[in-house]
């Protein structure tokens, strides 16, 4: 029998604290797809996905219905295409880039990912290629991400790859100027990617994968900040370590939620169950914000001074729960402070409470790193590629993920506004250190040698 | 040995379980079950004991009345034979139904008949309705084992519908949510 206050509880949590299931997303190995012959490569990868993934979508939907907990994004990530389509040039990966974004649609799932490659220690002709098509892959296609690793703490970090991701994103935001450079906000560049990140952009499937995996994201902040401010509502006076211990318990509850529906959509779809990521990933609604999270705790604002610590507390209590609920924990795990994803992070902006600057500092607490930050149009490759720089030190020295999703929008400057839409959201443009400067540190290239793993200071 | 089940119910106080307990004992009976439960000031308990074969359910009822009345306890027993086949539901789900919102006659009879219909089995109820504008304060759970050849989707439909009508406030979940969620 169960009891009342546990029924009670829960429905709580589902009802108005927007306790749900993030993201589904389904790894597909597409190695066996490889073909000399790119259009037989293309019809391999589309029957691939979709004989894989043609029940995805119904399958959240029912399991999201049993439990009475909605699955809001269900998604796919695939093999990195750089090394799938190692052979062709970057006209034909755009061309299979518009394959993915078929299937996608025919499966009715909005965003797929794996459009990547890993060049931490060098670029191959394979990866050369599919950064060149990026810009046009995201520009032509709605569905599909990219993502490319630049860095790790094993290898150190690639600076000719940066250089020439800063060149990357000003020509997607420049073909995508209409749309305030949206193909951006389809691009992550990493440091230390992880194998099984179930969250766009991000997502693609690790060489050590299986052939078919489903990944699951947790539940957004907004059941976090509802249980703080319920806990400081009865108790004005708790202290930080009790209110950690709220997060943590949370933290438990959300990821055991995610953990039930994820086991069960892989077990219909007769497909293993790989990882919950614990990553706090808001949206741009009231009521499901990371930034909202910080007031609860008592910050006038994300960004103003405290912000780091309270991240790093938060980021921490929700690892502990989540880690105690699930023996599979994997992906990025950690808080997003994405700028224009998150109403209230955007809003801590356009207030100038939270710079550039302050964004930086925090991701060194937290995943993933600077996410959806709109900078002027005018904004230089190398100064692109210098924030890129600083953002993947942060990640290689501290051993952990760390990514940049950055927008120079066409035409705009520091102050105005750039729209994305939907999931992805609006934000003010942020202003830059040394915009449109040289940087000759950062044009020297080369490979940042890999860090010392012991004098840990 | 015979099996006999006991119903008592009664205004709750200090002592009554003792009191049927000790009656039971003078009759050389034992425990098997029990389980009981206070609505509002009521008590209410159900036992089910093994007694000596000469001790029919009857005499047990009359001897147990003798010490009980006077405490103001109502006694009722039946013997449990082994005669009549046991309910199974066989191949089942168990969903827990939470309906919400302010109280009216014929709630748990118009619920009950839809979940009946079905030939779905209510193994534990709760209403609580305490008037006010929680909506924690006026609620009913009714956990459910659903068979696996009902039409579940008919059912939760059905349900849905009959809230609507009734102005409430209705989720339907899988027992094991809530096990999730809050047991490790």
């Amino acid at each position: 029998m169960l009891d009342r206050r546990e029924i009670i509880s829960t429905l709580e949590m589902v009802q108005n604290e927007n306790l749900d299931v993030r993201a589904v997303t389904m790894g597909i190995n597409l190695f066996d797809c490889v073909s000399h012959d790119p259009e037989q490569l293309k019809k391999n990868i589309y029957d691939k996905i979709t004989r894989l993934a043609s029940r995805l979508v119904d399958t959240c939907e029912r399991v999201g219905k049993k439990y009475g907990i909605p699955v809001v994004n269900k998604r796919i990530a695939v093999s990195p295409i750089a090394a799938v389509g190692a052979p062709f040039s970057a006209d034909q990966l755009v061309d299979v880039a518009r394959t993915m974004n078929r299937a996608a649609k025919d499966v009715n799932i909005d965003f797929i990912g794996g459009f990547s490659a890993l060049v931490e220690k060098g670029i191959s002709n394979g990866d050369q290629a599919l950064i060149e098509a990026i810009p046009h892959a995201l520009a032509e296609t709605e569905r599909v991400c990219a993502s490319v690793n630049v860095a790790s703490t094993r290898a150190g970090i690639n600076m000719d790859a940066i250089l020439l991701m800063g060149r990357i994103i000003k020509q997607a935001a420049a073909i995508t100027a209409d749309a305030d450079g949206l193909a951006c906000a389809k691009l992550c560049v990493f440091a230390n990617i992880p194998q099984d990140i179930p969250f766009m952009a991000g997502a693609y499937l690790g060489i050590g994968e299986a052939d078919a995996v489903i990944n699951v994201g947790v539940s957004g902040p907004g059941v976090v900040k509802n249980a703080v401010e319920r806990a400081v509502g009865k108790n004005p006076e708790l202290s930080l370590g009790q209110l950690s211990e709220v997060i943590k318990r949370t933290a438990f509850k959300v990821t055991r939620v995610g953990e039930l529906i994820g086991r069960e959509v892989a077990d219909e779809l007769n497909i293993r169950f790989g990882i919950c990521d614990l990553s706090l990933a808001p949206t741009p609604n009231v009521g499901d914000s990371v930034g909202e999270i910080f007031q609860s705790l008592g910050l006038l604002s994300i960004g103003v001074p405290g912000t780091t610590a309270a991240l790093a507390m938060l980021n921490d209590a929700v690892k502990k729960g989540g880690a105690f609920a699930s023996s599979h924990v994997g992906g990025l795990s950690g808080a997003f402070i994405p700028v224009s994803e998150d109403l209230n992070i955007g809003e801590s902006a356009a207030n100038g409470y939270l710079s550039l600057e302050k964004l930086e500092a925090i991701t060194s607490v937290c995943s993933v790193g600077l996410d959806m930050v709109a900078l002027p149009g005018d904004t230089s490759e190398e100064t692109l590629s210098g924030i890129i720089a600083d953002e993947m030190a942060i990640g290689v020295i501290n051993k952990k993920t760390t990514a940049t999703r950055l927008i120079p929008v066409p035409g705009k400057k520091a102050g105005e506004s750039a729209f994305f839409g939907g999931l992805l959201g609006k934000s003010i443009i942020m202003p830059v250190n040394n915009e449109k400067g040289a940087n000759p540190f950062i044009r020297r290239g080369g490979r940042i040698p890999a860090p010392i793993q012991s004098m840990v200071n | 040995m015979k099996k006999v089940i006991i119903s008592v119910i009664g205004r709750d106080r200090p002592g009554i379980i003792a009191a049927v307990s000790a009656a039971l004992l003078d009759q050389d009976c034992n425990i098997e079950n029990v389980n009981q439960t206070i609505l509002q000031s009521e008590f209410s308990g159900i036992f089910i004991v093994t007694g000596p074969k000469r001790l029919s359910a009857d005499e047990l009822q009359r001897l147990l009345r003798e010490k009980l009345d006077p405490m103001g306890l109502h006694i009722h027993t039946k013997d449990m034979t082994d005669d009549e086949p046991e309910f199974s539901i066989g191949e089942s789900e168990p969903f827990i139904i939470v309906t919400r919102g302010p109280d009216r006659k014929g709630l748990v009879a118009a619920f009950t008949r839809i979940i009946a219909d079905y030939g779905a089995n209510v193994t534990n109820l709760q209403a609580v309705f305490k008037g006010g504008d929680d909506p924690g304060n006026n609620s009913m759970i009714y956990e459910v084992d659903v068979p696996a050849a009902a039409d579940q989707q008919a059912l939760d439909r059905d349900l849905r519908k009959k809230a609507v009508e009734l102005g409430l406030d209705i989720s339907i979940q899988h027992r094991r949510i809530f096990k999730a969620l809050n047991r490790i």
